[in-house]
């Protein structure tokens, strides 16, 4: 530890003498920590900000009335290794909809800090004033379907728990309501494909624009499930099933593990998204090679500092060696002047990225004339990032030039001296 | 008793660029207590003798004894160790580090050898004041005079109470008082302190100082007086 800090006197010494190299190149390092910061807290906060769009705005799990495969043919059990191929098969009429659903509901309600509701989804048309239009009615239990994901906020005229009260209601976008001509509190005239019809009345219409997550699209609304039931002419069926998880990571792993056990397709927020989610990786390497370069360009000056303290050191660096420093003493020295312009330019650069990233957050900024406040990532993450970044980026910076110095055949600098 | 220093046969031959002899089967001892000059014209192999005794240099064929340790088999850490342990260089140019204080540059030696920061100083202080500058410690080496210099480069050299003390023209660079200065105190190491001192020199006040002088021609020990 004594040696140590014998050593980092030099080295020390050695940048304060040469303080115009050493400010230069500790700026340069806390511009490109700086920067570093400020953009990935950008890039960061706005992928966070989406990955909480994306779990927020849908349940976790959906789970539907379909199988991920087709159904096992009874003649491959029936001559397991004998029956090699079956053909001809005739597929029998399937009745839709979700078999011993109330289980699968109560074994996703049984995991920890879960919340399960049933939907029947179906087309249905919507008339009004002798204007038609397709759509995909999603009859769903208000109050459950509120806690699952965040439609509420997007509601305009009235509540998601006002279809309660209105076994006749519908909730509609507006983009839809406009195409019809329809305004809240008009009544619809929706026709699904039993044969069903149905006088429905506008409680709230969905703003698209105040959506925080994903638009399911103009053609979507929102009815009462037992209404749904009737529409669709099945009493008591449901054919999908909406889990929101406590842990929205773990909906993967929870996703197949049920669908191991119940045979149906559950679909996990991390499935429905899989393309999206790749791009976001595609974006981060992107994001990150970005900034290593930036940190990269910044260890050039500490790799010149320490190339120029070296070739300025040589009779000094003799000296040490005959005095009794090892190669190794000589090549710390040079990492360390490395390291401690390394670490003081990444305490600099947490000072400006900082303020950048209040600049950013503090700057006016508005689209369509409404106010937009960036998501910003200012967690001690990215902080942990940069500052390892900057230290290996200078360590590798000032290993060059100390290996180099470490090198140094004192018995030639000497004789060139004497 | 074993000698302080023995060399036994010992060349030293570049190859690179070309082949250049340095040394041819010198062979050499140094007692305890004897202050040895080595001289001869310019490029005889003085300076390249002393690097190997300083272990800076190994030998081509032969062997360096230091205090009776067989130096050829060691590695470099090894020898690195010695050398701090054992051995002090005074240089023609007093080659302090010209950022560290006089107190610093003495201390730096000790400090290296595992000794902490305030006794490393403490005991700079004393070689400094036993040579004369006590009060130029806080000093760095471009406010001081040739002499002082020389005398912090000696005290350096002295901080670790090496057995050897080895000067490359160590008064080359002064003017008649400071190097009749420098010579009292390489006999005063010499014959009080009982060490070990070997000078290359042209300076003939040091050559005449010294209890034996070594004369070196083309590599070679010519003869002894």
């Amino acid at each position: 530890m004594g040696g140590l800090l014998t050593l980092a006197d030099i080295a020390l010494a050695h940048l304060i003498v040469r303080v115009r190299q050493t400010i230069v190149a500790t700026l340069g390092v806390a511009v490109g920590v700086g920067f570093f910061l400020a953009v990935s807290g950008m890039m960061v906060g706005s992928e966070n900000d989406f990955v909480r769009t994306l779990i927020d705005s849908a349940p976790h799990i959906i789970v539907r009335d379909e199988q991920r495969t087709g159904a096992r043919q009874p003649a491959l059990d029936a001559w397991p290794g004998g029956a090699v191929e079956v053909r001809g098969i005739k597929p029998e009429e399937e009745v839709r909809g979700l078999k011993d659903w109330p289980a699968m509901l109560a074994d996703a309600r049984a995991l920890p800090g879960a919340i399960a509701a049933p939907s029947l989804s179906g087309a249905v048309t919507v008339r009004f004033a002798g204007r038609t239009e397709p759509v995909a009615l999603n009859g769903i239990d208000p109050r459950l379907e509120g806690k699952l994901a965040k439609i509420e906020v997007s509601l305009v005229g009235g509540r998601l728990a006002d279809l309660e009260a209105r076994p006749d209601g519908i909730i509609v976008t507006r983009p839809l309501a406009d195409r019809v001509g329809a305004k809240l509190g008009d009544t619809l005239l929706v026709a699904s494909s039993a044969g069903v019809t149905q006088r429905m009345r506008i409680l709230a219409l969905v703003e698209p624009d105040a959506i925080a997550g994903f638009y399911a699209g103009d053609n979507t609304a929102y009815g009462l499930l037992r209404t749904a039931q009737v529409l669709f002419a099945r009493p008591n069926v449901v054919n999908q099933l909406h889990v929101k998880l406590a842990d929205p990571d773990a909906a993967d792993a929870t996703a197949a593990r049920l669908e191991g056990r119940w045979g149906y397709k559950w679909e996990s927020w991390q499935e429905r998204s899989r393309d999206l989610l790749n791009l976001l990786v595609a974006r981060k390497v992107v994001l990150y090679a970005v900034m290593s370069a930036i940190l990269l360009v910044a260890s050039f000056g500490i790799y010149t500092g320490v190339s120029s303290s070296v070739a300025d050191k040589r009779r000094d660096i003799a000296i040490l060696r005959a005095m009794g420093f090892t190669e190794q003493d000589v090549q710390s020295i040079f990492l360390i002047e490395g390291m401690v312009v390394g670490a003081i330019g990444a305490m600099a650069g947490f000072a400006l990225g900082t303020a950048l990233l209040e600049a950013i957050a503090r700057a006016p900024l508005t689209v369509q004339g409404k106010p937009l406040v960036l998501p910003l990532d200012r967690s001690a993450q990215q902080y942990m990032i940069a500052g390892a970044a900057c230290m290996g980026a200078a360590l590798v910076a000032a290993w060059l030039p100390a290996r180099r110095a470490a090198l140094v055949d004192p018995v030639d600098i000497l004789r060139g001296a004497a | 008793m074993t000698a302080l220093l023995a060399v036994r046969q010992v060349s030293r031959t570049l190859v690179d660029p070309e082949p250049v002899s340095l040394l041819r089967d010198v062979s050499l001892v140094v007692e305890r207590g004897e202050f040895v000059a080595i001289v001869g014209p310019s490029g005889c192999g003085k300076s390249s003798l002393l690097y190997l005794l300083g272990l800076l240099d190994r030998p081509t064929t032969g062997s360096v004894t230091i205090d009776g340790e067989a130096t050829d088999d060691l590695s470099e850490a090894q020898r690195t160790h010695l050398r701090l342990a054992r051995i002090g260089f005074v240089f023609q140019f007093h080659f302090l580090l010209p950022e560290l204080t006089a107190l610093g540059n003495v201390a730096l030696p000790m400090r290296r050898a595992g000794v902490g920061r305030a006794q490393a100083e403490a005991r700079a202080g004393e070689l400094l004041a036993k040579l004369g500058i006590a009060g130029e410690g806080w000093k760095r080496p471009d406010r001081m005079s040739g002499g002082q210099r020389q005398r912090v480069a000696i005290a350096r050299a002295l901080a670790n109470d090496p057995v050897l003390i080895l000067g490359d023209e160590p008064t080359g660079n002064l003017d008649s008082v400071n190097s009749t200065r420098v010579v009292e105190e390489f006999r005063r190491l010499a014959h009080e302190e009982g060490r070990g001192v070997v000078c290359v020199t042209h300076d003939r006040e040091v050559a005449d100082a010294a209890d034996r002088r070594i004369h070196m021609l083309d590599g070679r020990i010519e003869r002894e007086d």
